[in-house]
């Protein structure tokens, strides 16, 4: 009963899609007003099916009806409710319900917005574009990942969710977060793709989603940073990030959207980049559907990468006809978009804002190459080859002190054209807050280039957010200058967020102690100057798992931090052990310890002791750039956008063009 | 000299200063441990998903670990003992795979992607310095006034 | 220069396109399968001596001369139950030839769920521990089943990553048997 609730549900959101499109495009094409406000409601239909469909599954997950094969496979009786209700998103056909609510919301709420411009073809041919993105997912729901499939018999019992999957409450957060962010996407590429059919290339378009686009953006960011976070309290090899396909394909989008939010500004001022912007929207869309083809066709191997299906091949020709339209429409339009606009000297913000772009650019080239590099060896010689951490750790890290430099550097920058003098005026104090950093962590021992400089950077940057915010204080008070401005400030804190993250993974990924260490009850080791001492085990059993538990006392310098207990927990019908870390977690270091292997005949444990810097930063830094997200969508007090901060502009006489710098 | 000159020449003999001492070349010969570790570190753990021999705890990796160290204690160079590994698991072992070969387009294409998109926007600024206000005529800057006024 | 939009766009798609095809390619091909012999076949298989679950040992050299089967394995592991009646019937084909030898080498497993294993399903060949994945690791295994046949002069002559079913075990047989 609930399944043909399910997918009656699903047929009316597919049909209320396909009549949206339909009305829509029947309505831009006789420009029938009536036709284009008709055509808009139908979204609510498409969003009232989805909260229906999502319902549904919730329902039939919470009453355990295992006649539904999806609820079988995800979820068991003795199944925490947490984990029960998550089971939304514990596999792929669930996780698609999920993204077609979320698409159903950000539809529903932009043609909420939008609702006056109703008959403007604009905001029509957004609107059609997010329902053809919609009817995909549906059309993908009622076809070949239908999550209402039913059994012919119920088992009496479900399989559970994965045992990784029901092993931390973070996974209640850090997936809806991700696809928060991933569909978010859909409303700029809308508005993006409509501004292209309709030939309105102005700067409308970017305006109209801006918020979307920050708030599409905050919800990646804070869903990849959780996913880090999740990595390292459950996966128990120590570290938060593996350069994983699946990690890959969430970072991809981001650093082409965080190129789009910034290089949106030089548009928004001076009219230029407007190709360039269209195609990084366009792109960060792709890059959308190209990480969930490659998280869940089953091509690349993964950590993370819970179910495999044959949705892979449709996946692709949905990603084939984005990129045809998308690139058709500006190999179409393109030549026409070009602006007028110049950039008159090296030394501006606008340069410095290109260049950033670049490195965006390259960042995300770096990543996907290196995700898809093993297919390509694979297709074009036959070779097995494998692209891990080294990789990505030798070719990234460059570019991130490049990209550090300029966050701390570029703020300060005056658009167009600047002189010697006033760069010295406003990086001088900022850039002697960099040198001075990397002069005490030489002196503290650090020899390592990309960390000293990463310190050094860090500080700088700081210096430059400290000097802005000082300014702002000191011409209009602090609350008016915000709010005057609350996208420069936003930024800001969000570049504060970020040099935390920065220092997190300079410290971690350098001064990390790893030890493995036999004991025996009663028996101590000292790790880094932390006294480990392993008083003795538990074991749990319940009907869902059986957990092994080591209590490990941690002592520094003769004080008892407290008592852990990492874990080794089976579960019936998966035969390896899932290892559960315990973190003491802490301002300096954390302390790491997994059970590698339970009590043998002798009694004796092998711990895993790590000692990792800075780690909570990590996570500090993840929230702050989330309050400098919310910061930057407040609604500031004058129309937002990023001008030359009030004080400065008095200060200085902006350079002649062309004048030699 | 004025005051802010003193501190800019500060600064550049700071920063000189501290990138002497990092990038002075420091001689001495890593630890077997640490050979271990960066030998390791650099090889994919075979029998499990996304970590490296050093970071995982499968018996497999460990006993990697051990076989790497003695390797070395039999006076194994590193090459020679990546060499032993891809002999024994195939290339995929290596973590970071080779320069050589395919390898160029994984190692050289990013880097040429970055000099060239760096050369064409050297170019462009370069032009648009030689070349004021050539290509847009007040015709054209009224046009995109109107456009962006409209929207 | 007119077009140079529509330039870039053009080589934008070509790259796209080639993209594609590359991950078309691959659909539907399970990386894990990819490889499903090992490298180190045609080499001299690397030496053992092991414990066994009767309390004795076995020693490679000791193996010499005859062709062995090498197993991989362990109780918990779904495929290595799947093969399992194959191998049995294999060894039980073979088990009266004096030049055959057949070892199952205990992967990642603990004693105790070995021995309820035997005692549950039946494993008439020799069954062996391997403290500290040593042997495992010398023949550079990936994962479990993996299965490994010799000829008399100790080469690898055929392998076998994952399952193997009856007939693929006497086609290794005979490519080692014949090889003497």
């Amino acid at each position: 009963m609930k399944a043909s609730l399910g997918v009656l549900a699903l047929a009316l959101g597919t049909s209320a899609t396909v009549l949206g499109v339909g009305t829509l495009a029947l309505g831009l094409y006789r420009r029938d007003e009536r036709l284009l406000r008709a055509g808009r409601r139908y979204v609510f239909l498409v969003l009232a099916a989805a909260v229906l469909a999502v319902g549904v599954m919730e329902w039939a997950l919470l009453s355990h009806d295992f006649s539904i094969e999806y609820v079988a496979e995800n979820n068991a009786r003795a199944t925490p409710l947490l984990f029960t209700i998550t089971g939304l998103w514990a596999a792929l056909e669930g996780s698609i319900l999920l993204w077609g609510l979320i698409l159903g919301g950000y539809l529903a709420v932009m043609a909420y917005k939008f609702r006056d411009r109703a008959t403007d073809p604009l905001v029509a041919w957004a609107t059609l574009t997010g329902l053809v993105v919609a009817l995909f997912f549906f059309g993908l729901m009622l076809g070949p990942a239908n999550p209402f499939k039913t059994l012919g018999t119920a088992p009496l019992d479900g399989r559970g969710p994965n045992p990784l999957l029901q092993n931390h409450p973070l996974m209640a957060f850090h997936p809806p977060m991700l696809y928060l962010g991933y569909v978010g996407f859909t409303v700029p590429f809308s508005f993006a793709i409509a501004s292209l059919v309709t030939g309105r290339f102005g700067e409308g378009w970017l305006a109209d989603t801006r918020r979307a686009t920050l708030v599409a953006w905050g919800f990646l960011t804070t869903g990849i940073i959780l996913g880090a976070w999740w990595s390292y309290e459950v996966l128990g090899w120590g570290g938060y990030w593996a350069w994983d396909p699946v990690e890959n394909a969430s970072l991809l989008p981001w650093l082409t959207a965080t190129a789009f939010i910034h290089s949106v500004i030089v548009q928004e001022r001076r009219g230029m980049l407007r190709v360039w912007n269209l195609s990084l929207v366009i792109a960060t869309f792709c890059l959308t559907i190209l990480g969930t083809f490659l998280t869940r066709s089953g091509v690349l191997n993964s950590v993370h990468s819970f179910t495999e299906s044959t949705i892979g091949p449709v996946l692709l020709g949905f990603l084939g006809f984005v990129a045809a339209v998308g690139i058709g429409l500006i190999a179409w339009r393109g030549d026409r978009l070009r602006a007028p606009g110049r950039i008159d000297s090296p030394v501006s913000r606008e340069s410095a804002f290109l260049a950033n772009n670049l490195l965006f650019a390259g960042l995300a080239f770096v990543v996907l190459l290196g995700t898809v590099y093993p297919l390509l060896a694979e297709a074009i010689q036959g070779r097995e080859l494998s692209v891990g951490e080294p990789y990505f750790d030798r070719m990234t890290t460059p570019i991130g002190i490049a990209l550090l430099f300029l966050m701390a550097a570029a703020p300060a920058l005056p658009w167009r054209a600047t002189s010697g003098e006033v760069l010295r005026r406003r990086l001088l104090v900022p850039a002697w807050a960099g040198a001075l950093a990397m002069l005490v962590a030489v002196a503290l021992g650090a020899r390592e280039l990309a960390q000293v400089l990463t310190f050094g950077l860090a500080a700088f940057a700081v210096g430059g957010i400290v000097r802005q915010f000082w300014l702002g204080q000191r011409s209009l008070g602090l609350v008016r200058a915000v709010r005057g401005n609350p996208r420069l400030y936003g930024g800001l804190v969000v570049h504060v967020g970020v040099v935390l993250v920065a220092l997190a993974i300079a410290s971690s990924s350098v001064y990390t102690t790893r030890r493995e260490v036999r004991l025996t009850r009663g028996q101590s080791a000292e790790v880094r100057g932390y006294e480990v001492t392993y008083l003795g085990s538990r074991t749990e059993r319940g009907d869902q798992k059986t957990t092994v538990s080591a209590r490990i006392r941690v002592e520094r310098g003769g004080d008892d931090l407290g008592t852990y207990a990492p874990a080794i927990s089976t579960f019936p019908g998966t035969p390896q052990g899932i290892g559960t870390p315990s973190v003491r977690t802490g301002l300096r270091e954390d302390v790491y310890l997994t059970l590698i292997s339970s009590p043998n005949r002798q009694g004796r444990v092998t711990i895993g002791v790590a000692v990792n810097p800075m780690i909570l930063w990590l996570w500090v830094g993840g929230g702050v750039m989330a309050i400098g997200t919310l910061l930057a969508l407040t609604p500031g007090s004058r129309r937002p956008r990023i001008a030359r901060p009030a004080p400065a502009a008095v200060e200085e006489p902006v350079e002649p063009v062309g004048a030699p710098v | 000299m004025s005051a802010r000159a003193w501190a800019c020449a500060g600064l550049v003999v700071v920063v000189a200063i501290v990138l002497t001492i990092v990038l002075w070349p420091r001689s001495a010969t890593p630890s077997t441990s640490a050979r271990v570790e960066s030998i390791a570190s650099e090889l994919r753990c075979p029998d499990c998903e996304s970590q490296s021999i050093a970071q995982s705890s499968t018996p497999t990796a460990r006993a990697a670990r051990a076989d790497i160290r003695r390797r070395i204690e039999a006076g194994q160079s590193d090459a020679d003992i990546r060499q032993a590994y891809i002999d024994k698991f195939g290339e995929s072992i290596l973590w970071k795979p080779e320069s050589g070969g395919i390898g160029i387009l994984v190692w050289g294409l990013p880097v040429a992607a970055l000099i060239l998109g760096g050369a064409g926007l050297a170019f462009a600024l370069a032009r648009w310095r030689r070349e004021p206000r050539l290509h847009a005529t007040d015709a054209d800057e009224r046009l995109v006034e109107q456009q962006r006024a409209a929207e | 220069m007119r077009h140079r939009v529509r330039w870039i766009a053009l080589s934008a798609a070509v790259i796209v396109a080639a993209l594609a095809v590359v991950l078309a390619l691959q659909v539907g091909d399970d990386p894990r399968a990819d490889a499903s012999r090992s490298q180190l076949t045609g080499t001299i298989a690397p030496s053992f001596d092991l414990p066994t679950l009767d309390g004795t040992s076995v020693r490679s050299a000791d193996l010499r001369g005859k062709v062995v089967l090498v197993n991989f394995w362990n109780s918990w592991c779904a495929p290595c139950q799947e093969e399992h009646p194959a191998l049995v019937e294999f060894f039980e084909r073979h088990a009266d030839e004096p030049g055959f030898a057949m070892v199952g080498i205990v992967r990642h497993d603990t004693r105790e769920a070995i021995r309820s294993f035997v005692d549950e399903e039946g494993v008439p060949y020799t069954v062996a521990f391997d403290p500290g994945s040593r042997a495992a690791f010398d023949y550079g295994t990936r994962g479990q089943p993996e299965t490994y046949a010799l000829a008399p002069d100790g080469v690898i002559e055929a392998s076998k990553i994952g399952p193997s079913s009856l007939g693929q075990l006497e086609q290794m047989y005979r490519v080692a048997k014949g090889s003497a």
